[in-house]
């Protein structure tokens, strides 16, 4: 059997019926016999194995037959006849560990994971393949992140996307997993900096929703963009990432995606925030988790603590806690004292 | 398990040798060591026909080229003496061999021969003997032996054949001894201790044989085998031997193979995991994977084979020294290869059977304890493991080795895999080094008074610090005691998280106080920490005359300051964030 024979025949499990959750199922299921979709709202999981839709999340998207999906962890993970060979864990980061700890005991350890979170673990900093090393009785984990809106993925628009791990066969099983005609994966080794780029990029989608709705052009989204990418890399490296990597589709490429797309929900809080309206109402009405708001707190704070210089990030923060308005904050990162590029 | 919540108290009056069996001696396990003449050809043979295979992938020409060329510069280097004189001779003829084999045309030597018998060469110096007879004499003769040392050195009552019992002695064992039998019986045990001083390989022997353990196969250094009478002894017990001068592919995966060889016949080892003897006195952090790598291989292919016993357990020791018989030379060349200014390859000069000797009558007479803690045993990947020999994971979970081990559906070898795998086990060791460490009164002494001078000349570097003068470097009694209390309170505390251990002298110590003349009485275990310190220098590590505490020697005490690296004690350890294991500050110090 070559390898490719192996993962197309295996069995893949994921963990999450968010949207992105979902369409990382329809990928998987254009490769493999089966895909389990574990979720937690049991009307959404009888809504998409009778109806093939996802209401809630992904309206417009018919999805595969082969996609079953289930609220029973011991269901989504009981073992076929080759066993679930690869879990594709797309949960928000908020409820990465506790998860975790619910879905050990089914683990035979000789899966793979691959997860889709763009976040970390708040307060302690911890990347999430770092949270599922710690709670899962397995090693073989590495992350999948990019440039997807899941809308436009789900489509079937043409995409790029980049898996990383420490190890060879996590990266071989996300790409005979994930790639199809119109989804190209990419391999990485530098797992710290694909994980950090997918997390840091939500707080400059806030940024980039506020400039949009003050109605500001083409420049000050490129400022934005190039001044927020020297951010993430000063940071990235300090965490024992790879300058290159934010220069790849997880970094720089996600950055574009994000900022400048009004599908991404992180960009949406931002727009919302700078039409003046209060942070507790537009995360209630975005009904989805907006990762930036959460890691922008975090980050600042270890920014902060370890002397890493990020006005931008400081000027999210403010806008998220309601220390500042678009404008008071835009205003403070202008009137910064003048200091080379690079 | 011992890993639970204990106050200090507890700590210290859990007596600390229970955990050495008492009764008459015979091995509580029994090891295929024992019959070992029976397993060597078999052993060897395997080793030579891997490690031909492993590199028939590769050029032999241009592996025997190199390994020819590196033979000849190790060889040109000399450094032999009168007993390694012999094996350099059967060195030199086989590399004769396979360099006049090389200089005629493929058509008339076989180059794949060549390698075969270099790589049968090697093996055949690497694999150990033993004698059964030599065995029940040693066992025999080693506590008579120990005995009358002890009895000898102690002043008190001169009368050396007066039979005083061992276990109230000066070697303390603790730590999970009972686990580690009940696992040698389920699996192979694969012992890495720390690594300080040669006297380590002496003292393992005799730890071995005091927890009634049997025989362990053994990777010592070469110049262990340098006296005749050790040699004779090391290699009839198991020993094997390993030239860390030979540097080329060709041995280190022969090396390698013998290994994993004699764990997958099931005979318990010890290796030391950091290479050579810590340099700076710290506890290891960098291990030598290569090594290491064998327990995960000879698991796999226990697995794969379906033997009966595939498990190979890792169980890290801590010896703790109150003094190490190389210090000197060991911070000097730790210090000349951090700093660059040059590269010396210390020679084992120091460790001549005089100064040896030295070193047991001082350690026997001066009442001074080793301390050895048996630390929790490890699976192949570093994940804990139960008292039935099954792994640990999290959320209460076990882990099946073989579906660690199984890729693309299949249980197989995978290198990069593997090579993970093992860096895990490599951090984890360190990790259990650090928390299984015992800290003895003389190492807090030294670390205090370090770390006090430091707080005085915080803008100095390593170098310029360490080049303070006499004047420079005394301090008040008052400063180094403020210093020292506030250090044992640090490491009480890291002891109740469970970061370390320590001596009962620290947890059940005094503040001192003044003398019938009016004059000032240290604390004990500051007393007892410089007493310790000065027993084996010339200089004193850390005096005190008067209201003044000074140090003769800095790099010395640099030595043993270190011990307590890694542990984020030291004054600029807190701007590093991060692991602090092996890492430096930004003035050059260890953290």
């Amino acid at each position: 059997m070559t390898e490719k024979d192996f993962w197309r025949n295996s069995q893949v499990t994921v963990v999450g019926g968010g949207s992105w959750g979902i369409v990382l199922a329809q990928l998987a299921a254009q490769n493999c016999q089966e895909v389990r979709l574990w979720l937690r709202d049991e009307s959404q999981a009888r809504a998409i194995n009778s109806t093939r839709v996802s209401p809630k999340y992904l309206p417009g998207t018919v999805i595969s037959p082969k996609v079953r999906a289930m609220v029973e962890p011991d269901r989504a993970m009981a073992v076929g006849e080759g066993g679930v060979s690869t879990v594709i864990w797309a949960l928000p980061s908020s409820v990465a560990r506790d998860q975790a700890r619910v879905f050990a005991p089914y683990f035979t350890g000789s899966e793979v994971v691959i997860h889709a979170t763009k976040g970390i673990e708040s307060g302690s900093l911890k990347r999430i393949s770092e949270v599922l090393a710690e709670e899962l009785p397995l090693h073989r984990i590495g992350v999948v992140s990019g440039p997807n809106l899941a809308a436009e993925v789900a489509r079937g628009e043409p995409a790029a996307t980049v898996v990383a791990s420490d190890f060879e066969e996590v990266i071989e099983a996300g790409q005979h997993v994930l790639s199809t005609p119109k989804f190209r994966v990419y391999s990485a080794s530098d797992m710290v900096g694909v994980e950090w780029a997918g997390t840091l990029k939500n707080i400059l989608a806030i940024a980039a929703g506020a400039l949009d709705a003050l109605g500001m052009g083409w420049n000050a989204r490129a400022m934005l963009i190039t001044r927020g990418l020297a951010e993430m890399v000063r940071f990235g490296v300090a965490m024992g990432a790879e300058t290159q990597t934010f220069l790849g589709l997880a970094g720089m490429g996600d950055l574009m995606a994000t900022c400048g797309s009004p599908l991404s929900r992180n960009y949406r809080v931002g727009a919302a925030l700078a039409k003046g309206e209060p942070i507790e109402k537009i995360l209630a009405e975005l009904g989805a988790t907006a990762e930036g708001v959460r890691t922008a707190r975090t980050v600042r704070e270890f920014a902060v603590e370890r002397g890493i210089s990020m006005p931008i990030c400081e000027g999210v923060f403010d806008l998220v806690t309601g220390r500042s308005t678009v404008k008071q904050a835009l205003e403070a990162l202008m009137a910064r004292p003048q200091v080379p590029e690079f | 398990m011992s890993e639970s919540t204990e106050s200090p108290q507890a700590l210290a009056a859990a007596a600390p040798d229970s955990a050495v069996p008492s009764g008459p001696w015979r091995p509580l396990i029994h090891t295929p060591l024992e019959n070992f003449s029976k397993l060597r050809p078999k052993v060897l043979e395997r080793v030579v026909a891997r490690t031909s295979q492993e590199l028939s992938s590769q050029s032999s020409e241009l592996l025997l080229g190199e390994a020819l060329y590196q033979e000849r510069v190790r060889i040109k280097r000399g450094g032999d003496n009168l007993f390694t004189k012999g094996r350099t001779r059967r060195d030199r003829q086989v590399l004769s061999k396979i360099q006049s084999g090389l200089l005629r045309p493929p058509g008339q030597s076989d180059r794949q021969e060549l390698l075969r018998t270099l790589v049968s060469h090697y093996s055949e110096e690497i694999g150990g003997h033993f004698d059964p007879r030599v065995y029940q004499f040693a066992t025999n003769a080693l506590p008579i032996f120990f005995n009358w040392l002890l009895n000898a050195a102690s002043v008190q009552q001169f009368n050396p054949w007066k039979q005083r019992d061992l276990i109230n002695s000066q070697l303390i064992i603790n730590g999970e001894v009972d686990h580690l039998v009940s696992l040698a019986r389920k699996g192979t045990i694969l012992m890495v201790p720390t690594h300080q001083s040669n006297i380590d390989s002496m003292l393992i022997g005799f730890i071995i044989y005091m927890l009634r353990l049997p025989p362990f196969a053994y990777g010592a250094g070469l110049n262990l085998f340098n006296n005749p009478v050790l040699s004779f002894f090391m290699s009839n017990l198991g020993a094997y031997t390993v030239d860390r001068r030979k540097s080329n592919a060709i041995y280190k995966n022969t090396l390698k193979n013998y290994s994993t060889a004699i764990l997958r016949e099931g005979v318990h080892s010890i290796f030391f995991p950091g290479g050579g003897r810590s340099r700076s006195g710290a506890i290891e952090s960098k291990l030598k994977l290569g090594l290491l790598g064998t327990a995960l291989e000879a698991q796999t292919e226990n697995l794969i084979a379906g033997s009966e016993k595939p498990n190979v357990y890792v169980v890290p020791m801590v010896m703790s020294y109150h003094y190490v018989l190389e210090a000197a030379s060991l911070i000097e060349d730790y210090l000349a290869d951090a700093g660059k200014h040059r590269f010396i390859i210390t020679d084992d000069e120091s460790f001549q059977p005089t100064t040896v000797a030295r070193f047991f009558w001082r350690l026997f007479s001066a009442h001074s304890k080793i301390t050895v803690r048996i630390g929790r045993p490890l699976d192949v990947f570093g994940n804990f493991v139960d008292e039935a020999g099954r792994s640990i994971g999290p959320n209460g979970t076990t882990i099946d080795p073989r579906a660690w081990l199984t890729t693309r559906g299949v249980l197989c070898k995978n290198a990069q895999r593997d090579r993970e795998y093992t860096e895990a086990l490599g951090g984890q060791i360190s990790e259990r080094f650090h928390r299984e460490n015992t800290v003895l009164s003389s190492h807090l002494v030294a670390f205090s008074y370090f770390e006090a001078l430091r707080q005085k000349y915080p803008h100095l570097d390593l170098y310029r610090f360490l080049r303070l003068s006499r004047a420079q470097r005394t301090l008040t009694v008052e400063e180094f005691l403020a210093a020292a209390e506030r250090h044992r309170g640090a490491v009480l505390t890291r002891a109740l998280h469970r970061e370390l251990h320590v001596c009962p002298e620290l947890t059940m110590a005094d503040s001192g106080g003044e003398g019938f003349h009016g004059e000032r009485v240290l604390p004990s275990w500051v007393r007892e920490g410089i007493r310790q310190l000065g027993q084996l220098h010339d200089s004193a590590v850390v005096k005190v005359e008067g209201d003044e505490v000074f140090t003769e020697d800095m790099t010395l005490l640099y030595y043993y300051r270190n011990r307590l690296a890694g542990y984020g004690l030291s004054l600029r350890a807190s701007e590093l964030k991060g692991q602090l294991q092996g890492t430096h500050d930004r003035k050059g110090f260890l953290a």
